[in-house]
């Protein structure tokens, strides 16, 4: 089944470079997750929910 | 803190959303119209402007930019205003946004049946359109990046980063992709050829469906699906996870709507790799919008809008989750060129952005109307009569892709093919066919019935063209944002050049060395470019939209070569601008079909398909007998092509009208000796003169050997 990805004639090297671009910038990003401050989230979690009250206030 | 006034618009998003309506139900009964044509070919009615060639991109485009295009706006405009607390940053430039969009369209709808078209899928239209298309977008960006640098709520929500890789990609595709070198107002040529121009087109292809079908659909359903469920989205971290690695794999996943072409391999491997890779994000998007709902499913049963946004989330994950099925070489070498892509696509378009469509509409017209929906009940019928449709819709079309692609591969005990005539696997399928039609006339039934049920409830409520609201103004930051990604949340223009960045990469890395590194397009030295009449001939194919049903492209299976012949390879293809490769083959790959008949045949099932093959289903062309070659252009195309690096001498573009009137004689004299009395200035002959020519060259090369090893073999 990995015949397709692996035979492929010196031409590898694409193949290997571009996935560890991908795992580095994976791995940056989940770091990032990581250390990111509860807080914030509830607060951009709750963004659209914000004006609800007064959308439904106007609402007739 | 200070509390601030001001209003929100809603009239652009009301004007936005009835043109959405309104193409929405040209775009399915032009749908309509095509998926009938391929039952009852009189459909086409026999008028060059209304043949299946011509008309299915007027419903792809119809579909795509003028149904999802105003969907998305309409969509952005609501839900951007309410995250950010601001008003558009200028109804003047929503105005401009707005006509300018609906121009295009009505641009596009005139032009395309006219035959004025650059056959690159899904951006079909002519340079001058290309343009305003690249106007607009800049409009939309402007007074996008104008509402966020004045908004009132320091942080971006998820929606917005959606919105900012939507627009930065959409613009680097759709320019990379309309490279074109005009040779009048409506005629250009593709800087890139063959290979190389797939590689491009692809590109554009897989991500216009990453980058406009699906990163702003996630954006409104990471605002419209919390405020219809009323509680917040499941996990904000994974919204950012997905959203990241969506925006920089997907970039890579293109090649795959090319394996076993004559694509470099490593092109190929790499598009596998990463649309396999894609599941994860895509998913993540999936599973956060249905966790969302977690606790609220009792809502989904009475709220019609969530009935609509649980299908649209499904078919997402149905559709994300068979793309890189199909990307795997083994399924691919069955199901590619059939029905099943169709398939494939309707579960996404139909599923996934028609359903997160209506149940917008249904959510935001009765607010902007200031009342309630007019019928909940007929918002249920919708729903099911909508489901219904693409049931009716996608499954027949999976049988028929087995079914098709099982009879193209099979070979009888003698080793040789169970049916060589591709027409008796297109009649297989007509059954399945009709149920397809049945199932998008369903699924159009629905949006009339939903048309009505908006229509009555904008007529029972008044708009609210500017909404009140208010909201306090942000202060100066005085603490310093530890995490990285909070600060860039407040960094709009920083986060556009990231995600810039991010989306940069795929293309670079498959680009470049397909570009530069010549090993990767062997040169073939028997492959000389097109004569000036079957110049002339391939733009006629390309005006009929040929390119439609027939690939041009013979993969390397033994199922193939003995139906077609030869196996396509890239040095082939380096004159082509366009490529024309194809992705469906509704009748048979054309790539060897040059010599495979006399001109005679071609003639008669030009005429009249079913002459040559009875019970075809493809349309007469019988206007190309009559009309005139058009060769006022002719110099001055072969000129472009030698612009772009086409080796014509200074000879061939002068003498090209009398070259080209030299060989069309030729061909008729052939034509009359076999009682077809035909003129030779007739668009009929350029277009067998390029059909004799397809996929000749390297026979050439073949015979050239063998009488130089006859030779030899004499000599010796």
């Amino acid at each position: 089944m990995f015949k397709q990805i692996t035979n492929l004639n010196g031409d590898e090297l694409y193949l290997i470079v571009s996935l560890w671009i991908f795992l580095v910038f994976f791995i940056s990003v989940g770091c990032m997750l990581f250390w990111m401050k509860k807080d914030h989230i509830d607060h951009m979690r709750d963004i659209p929910l914000e004006n609800q009250e007064n959308e439904n206030e106007t609402r007739g | 803190m200070q509390i601030e006034q001001f209003n929100y618009d809603n009239k652009i998003v009301r004007d936005f959303g009835i043109a959405t309506i309104i193409w929405g139900l040209v775009g399915m009964s032009v749908g309509l119209l095509v998926a009938s044509q391929l039952i009852w070919p009189q459909l086409n009615f026999l008028t060059q402007y209304t043949t299946f060639g011509r008309v299915r991109p007027v419903h792809t485009n119809a579909v795509i930019f003028a149904f999802v295009g105003n969907a998305i706006f309409m969509g952005v405009y609501y839900s951007l205003q309410r995250v950010l607390k601001a008003r558009m940053f200028s109804d003047t430039l929503s105005k401009i946004h707005f006509w300018g969009w609906q121009l295009i369209i009505v641009a596009s709808a005139i032009t395309l049946p006219l035959g004025l078209t650059t056959s690159h899928e899904y951006a079909e239209m002519e340079w001058p359109i290309d343009v305003g298309i690249a106007l607009i977008w800049v409009v939309f960006g402007i007074n996008m990046f104008g509402t966020i640098l004045r908004r009132r709520e320091r942080h971006m929500y998820v929606a917005v980063w959606f919105y900012i890789a939507t627009f930065v990609t959409v613009a680097v595709l759709h320019i990379v992709n309309s490279v074109q070198l005009p040779v009048s107002f409506w005629k250009s040529y593709y800087v890139y050829a063959g290979v190389q121009d797939a590689l491009v087109q692809w590109w554009y292809g897989h991500n216009a469906v990453a980058f406009f079908l699906t990163t702003p659909y996630l954006g409104m359903m990471y605002y419209f699906l919390p405020k219809m469920a009323n509680r917040p989205i499941y996990s904000y971290k994974l919204s950012i996870l997905h959203f990241w690695s969506l925006i920089f794999i997907y970039i890579w996943a293109g090649p795959h709507h090319l394996l076993y072409t004559s694509l470099p391999t490593w092109v190929q491997s790499l598009g596998v790799v990463f649309s396999i890779m894609l599941i994860a994000p895509s998913w993540g998007g999936m599973i956060n919008g249905l966790l969302t709902l977690r606790g609220a499913w009792d809502k989904v049963r009475t709220e019609p809008t969530l009935k609509f946004m649980v299908v649209a989330l499904t078919s997402y994950g149905m559709a994300t989750f068979e793309g890189p099925m199909l990307s795997l070489k083994q399924v691919n070498a069955i199901a590619h060129f059939t029905d099943w892509i169709v398939a494939h696509v309707h579960v996404g378009a139909l599923g996934w952005n028609g359903f997160m469509t209506f149940a917008i509409l249904y959510y935001l017209v009765p607010r902007i109307y200031k009342t309630d929906l007019y019928s909940k009940k007929l918002a249920n019928v919708h729903f099911w009569i909508g489901t219904l449709g693409i049931l009716f819709y996608a499954i027949p079309m999976y049988w028929a892709a087995v079914v098709q692609g099982l009879m193209w591969k099979e070979f009888t005990p003698e080793g040789v093919l169970k049916y060589p005539n591709f027409l008796a696997t297109t009649l297989e399928i007509i059954p399945m066919h009709i149920m397809r039609a049945t199932g998008g006339a369903l699924y159009l039934a629905g949006a009339i019935i939903m048309t009505v049920n908006l229509v009555k409830t904008m007529r029972q409520g008044k708009l609210r063209a500017d909404e009140a609201a208010e909201a306090a103004v942000p202060g100066p930051i005085v603490v310093h944002e530890a995490v990285r990604h909070r600060r860039l949340e407040r960094k709009p223009v920083l986060f556009m050049v990231l995600a810039l960045v991010a989306i940069l990469i795929g293309g670079i890395v498959e680009m470049i060395p397909t570009f530069t590194v010549t090993s990767n397009v062997p040169k073939i030295e028997s492959v000389r470019p097109y004569s000036a009449l079957e110049l002339q001939g391939r733009d006629l194919y390309i005006r009929e939209g040929c390119v439609n049903c027939h690939s041009q492209t013979v993969r390397p299976f033994r199922s193939e070569t003995s139906r077609y012949g030869e196996y396509s390879k890239a040095g082939e293809f380096i004159y082509d601008r366009p490529f024309l490769w194809g992705s469906k083959r509704t009748g048979p790959d054309l790539h060897r079909i040059g010599g495979k008949y006399p001109n005679k045949w071609h003639f008669d099932h030009l005429l009249d398909p079913t002459i040559t093959s009875p019970g075809s289903i493809m349309p007469a062309y019988p206007w190309l007998i009559t009309q005139q070659l058009d060769n006022s252009l002719l110099s001055e195309k072969m000129n472009a092509m030698r612009v772009l690096g086409v080796p014509y001498t200074a000879d061939e573009i002068t003498q090209a009208v009398a070259h080209a009137k030299q060989q069309a004689a030729t061909i008729a004299e052939e034509l009359r000796s076999n009682q077809v009395d035909v003129r030779p200035d007739r668009e009929i002959i350029a277009m067998i003169a390029y059909l004799q020519r397809l996929g000749t060259d390297i026979k050439a090369t073949a015979e050239d050997e063998r009488a130089a090893s006859t030779e030899i073999n004499k000599r010796n």
